[in-house]
């Protein structure tokens, strides 16, 4: 780990936008104004999403762990992403491939999926996820000599466990993350820079592992995602295995737990993803493959075969897509454009299919593979207040799945339903049911099924020291929110007494915070020692980003200022650079809480000056033209009836 | 501060809706959290609690049931199921007999009948929603006159209920 090399003193931390794939990784930032991919030496922009765990204890990221997968398939891991946030007793796990997944040793193990990798090593999808972040950010480094922060894509579909896992990852990899970006919207925002068109749009995203339909409406800048669908386990993944099972037939193999049978069945699936990037452009492909028991054996793959084959797969993004136009109450003749996203969109038989499911040709101008990566580099940009013109961009995203708690009788009762934009909260008023109780444990869920047990588990949340009371006096309020990344925090208060709760939260999926600060440990070369220099690295770059924002808002909202104020604020900034200047990493958390401090009422007076504005800014017009046009009883309901 | 205060609209009950939406986008554009990204902990913390409560008023406004609440508990109006008159039993009777018929067509598969049922319902709904855009401009904020409105209100909840129910069993022909 080299984290001082990020802080060049020479080059000002740039912002990367990161696309972290199934089957490939790419990382992007913005040059000139435009996204671009960042190259390796060999001139690709693509990384293969392949990690190799070396028996050394040597980690190889990329084309070059790709190349070891054939001689060593438990030990290279591919296709991560599948099990991001998801348990060891996940149906991804019982499916074609070749991992060695460890044994669960009790309830706690069995949060997350691990795989064996040698005879000594097991690790996590978040670990081998946060391998491909360091490599790709190493890459971001080599070209831009100091990396800032970054935003990640997810898919739109992804649960609340997929995203924190995601997050995790990055952390573990340290990056400072800026946001989680989902991927169709990081689309639709690499096309609508690029085309300046306004209108009606539906992303349509097949990738690797992953699949999201996202119909969004694209106003001047203004990205408002109307409904997204999809399935968190459908890709490209899915054809190849379709394939590799017929193959492996052919090869007369029994697929086992033996290594000579992993490994022909990555000799299989790797012919059968050569074989569907042939059929792109060719209509049959001759494959060779060995025989068990000796000898070789040629199979004809016809395009017609493989499409015969994948039809199911393709039909199951159209239940999604049919889904998500009316979620969002439009039909597909009222879309202005199609976005194709995702390597699997070249496949020809997915093109033809999402031109007559919307009755119109797709957009392609733009590299399937790249877009995501290049809408994350803009996001990057916006978010980190690099850009000039940035000022008008505005994504405004949903939650993808409803969140739900747990009821008696094992009802999931909707707090949030699906398609809500975010960030967004509810709250929820509970009682207690027994003299004197002072816990309450809450199942959050995330689904759209009737029963919590038909959804996905979030966590447990133990509520505490609620003050003793007669059953059914206390009024538990607990509010949910949901951030701009998608995730979900939980908090309470007991509305009686006012009496914050404590809240335990225990995952169902995933890791806890304690163990991925374990594991960043674990990373580090020098242990606690790496960990304070990284951490005095993180904590200058927040406070001179704090700084500059502080001082760009003193140029514009002078005119809130109280008598005094600039003074105190001016010299909470002195404090804050001298503290930077000392390189104490304690003492710049301690002035940048103060210059917080400092400028917080002042920041409420901004904040609620911005909000009258924009209320005022059409809203004077807006309401001499609502009294105006206070339309008759029958225009309303021709507008209601539109509505639904 | 409620929905309407939030918006910064005038509380009615026959909003225009794209009105509404402006409003909703302009505040977004002013206090989501991705303006605020490199911001100071307070301040990002304000912006995300305003955004959450522009984005929830922007729900309630949209949701004539929701909205219609809303107002009802502006002039002081108790609202919620158990607060309110029980609905007649003929509003009863009747939803009774259309959800038989809608679970009918469902079993059926029969996707013709969901949408004659669909028409059928909101024509219902139509006329209920001039009944209450009427009642609130008519009411001038007299809680007896906002109170006779409720058994509407209740009306506009089986409907919804229907349509919700209505909208899950399209999902499911959906696939």
């Amino acid at each position: 780990m080299s984290f001082l090399e990020i802080f060049d003193p020479a080059a000002s931390p740039r912002p990367i936008g990161i696309d972290l794939g199934t089957t490939n990784s790419i990382v992007a930032r913005m040059r000139d104004g435009d996204p671009c991919a960042i190259r390796d030496c060999d001139g690709e922009a693509l990384m293969p999403s392949a990690v190799f765990y070396e028996r050394s204890g040597r980690v190889i990221v990329g084309r070059e762990a790709m190349r070891m997968a054939a001689a060593h398939p438990t030990d290279t891991i591919v296709s991560a992403k599948r099990f991001m946030g998801k348990g060891a007793d996940d149906p991804e796990t019982q499916r074609l491939g070749t991992f060695d997944f460890a044994t669960p040793e009790g309830p706690e193990d069995a949060r997350t999926v691990r795989f064996r990798v040698g005879p000594e090593r097991v690790v996590t999808p978040v670990e081998v996820s946060a391998e491909i972040l360091k490599a790709l950010r190493q890459l971001a480094e080599d070209e831009l000599r100091s990396v800032g922060a970054a935003v990640i894509t997810v898919p739109a579909y992804f649960d609340d466990a997929q995203r924190q896992a995601t997050k995790d990852a990055g952390k573990l990899a340290g990056l400072e993350v800026l946001r989680l970006l989902n991927e169709p919207t990081a689309a639709a925002l690499a096309y609508g820079l690029d085309q300046k068109q306004n209108g009606l749009f539906a992303v349509y995203d097949l990738g690797g592992g992953t699949f999201d339909v996202t119909i969004l409406r694209l106003d001047d800048g203004v990205f408002q995602v109307k409904s997204t669908g999809g399935d968190s386990a459908l890709g490209g993944d899915d054809m190849d295995r379709a394939l590799a099972e017929v193959l492996l037939r052919a090869m007369h193999v029994v697929v086992d737990e033996s290594l000579a049978s992993r490994e022909l069945v990555r000799l299989a699936l790797d012919a059968a993803r050569q074989a569907k990037h042939a059929l792109t452009e060719r209509t049959e492909v001759d494959l060779s493959l060995p025989v068990k028991g000796g000898g070789e054996t040629t199979v004809r793959v016809t395009r017609e075969d493989f499409e015969a084959l994948i039809a199911p797969i393709v039909a199951k993004t159209g239940v999604a897509c049919r889904r998500a136009l009316r979620d969002a109450g439009v039909s597909a003749a009222e879309l202005n454009g199609i976005i194709l996203v995702g390597g699997s969109t070249r496949v020809p038989h997915v093109a033809r299919f999402v031109a007559e499911l919307f009755g119109k040709e797709p957009l392609g101008n733009i590299d399937p593979d790249l877009v995501v990566a290049y809408g994350a580099a803009i996001q990057a940009d916006l978010l980190a207040g690099e850009a000039a013109n940035g000022a008008g961009i505005l994504l405004l995203d949903v939650l993808p799945l409803s969140l739900g708690i747990e009821t008696m009788g094992g009802v999931a009762e909707k707090v949030l339903p699906r398609n809500t934009t975010i960030p967004a909260g509810a709250k929820q008023v509970f009682t207690t049911y027994t003299d004197n109780q002072t816990g309450f444990e809450l199942h959050i869920v995330q689904g759209e099924r009737e029963l919590a047990a038909d959804c996905r588990s979030l966590a447990h949340f133990t509520l505490r020291g609620i003050p003793p009371m007669v059953a059914g006096m206390a009024r538990l309020e607990v509010a949910f929110k949901v951030d701009a990344d998608g995730l979900l925090t939980v908090a309470a208060k007991e509305l009686t007494t006012g009496v914050e709760q404590e809240i335990l939260v225990k995952p169902s999926y995933g890791l806890t915070d304690d163990e991925v600060e374990d594991m960043l440990l674990d990373a580090l070369e020098y242990g606690e020692s790496d960990m304070q220099l990284r951490q005095l690295a993180e904590r200058k770059v927040e406070a001179e980003r704090i700084v500059k924002a502080t001082e760009q808002a003193l140029t514009v909202d002078t005119l809130l200022l109280e008598p005094g104020e600039r003074e105190h604020i001016d010299s909470a900034i002195a404090d804050v650079r001298a503290a930077v200047l000392a390189g104490n990493s304690a003492l710049i958390q301690a002035r940048v809480e103060d210059l917080d401090q400092a400028t917080k009422p002042w920041a409420g007076r901004r904040m609620d000056f911005a909000i009258a504005k924009a209320i005022r800014g059409k809203g004077v017009d807006d309401l001499d033209r609502s009294v105006a046009h206070a339309r008759g009883v029958d225009a309303h309901v021709d507008e209601h009836a539109r509505r639904r | 501060m409620d929905a309407f205060d939030t918006l910064g609209l005038e509380p009615r009950f026959d909003l225009d809706l794209a009105e509404v939406e402006a409003r909703h986008l302009a505040l977004s554009a002013t206090l989501h959290p991705d303006r605020f990204a490199a911001a100071g902990p307070s301040e990002r913390r304000m912006s995300l609690g305003k955004a959450i409560e522009v984005n929830d008023a922007w729900r309630v406004l949209r949701c004539p049931v929701r909205r219609a609440e809303s107002l009802l508990v502006r002039y002081g109006v108790p609202v919620g199921e158990t607060l309110e008159p029980r609905p007649s039993q003929d509003l009863l009777i009747e939803m009774l007999d259309v959800r038989e018929e809608l679970a009918g067509a469902r079993r059926a598969k029969d996707k013709a009948a969901l949408t004659r049922l669909a028409t059928q319902m909101r024509a219902k709904e139509a006329a209920t929603t001039v009944a209450l855009t009427h009642g609130f401009s008519t009411a001038n904020g007299q809680t007896a006159k906002l109170e006779a409105l409720l058994p509407e209100l209740g009306k506009l909840r089986y409907f919804r209920r229907f349509f919700e129910e209505l909208d899950a069993i399209e999902d499911e022909l959906l696939s």
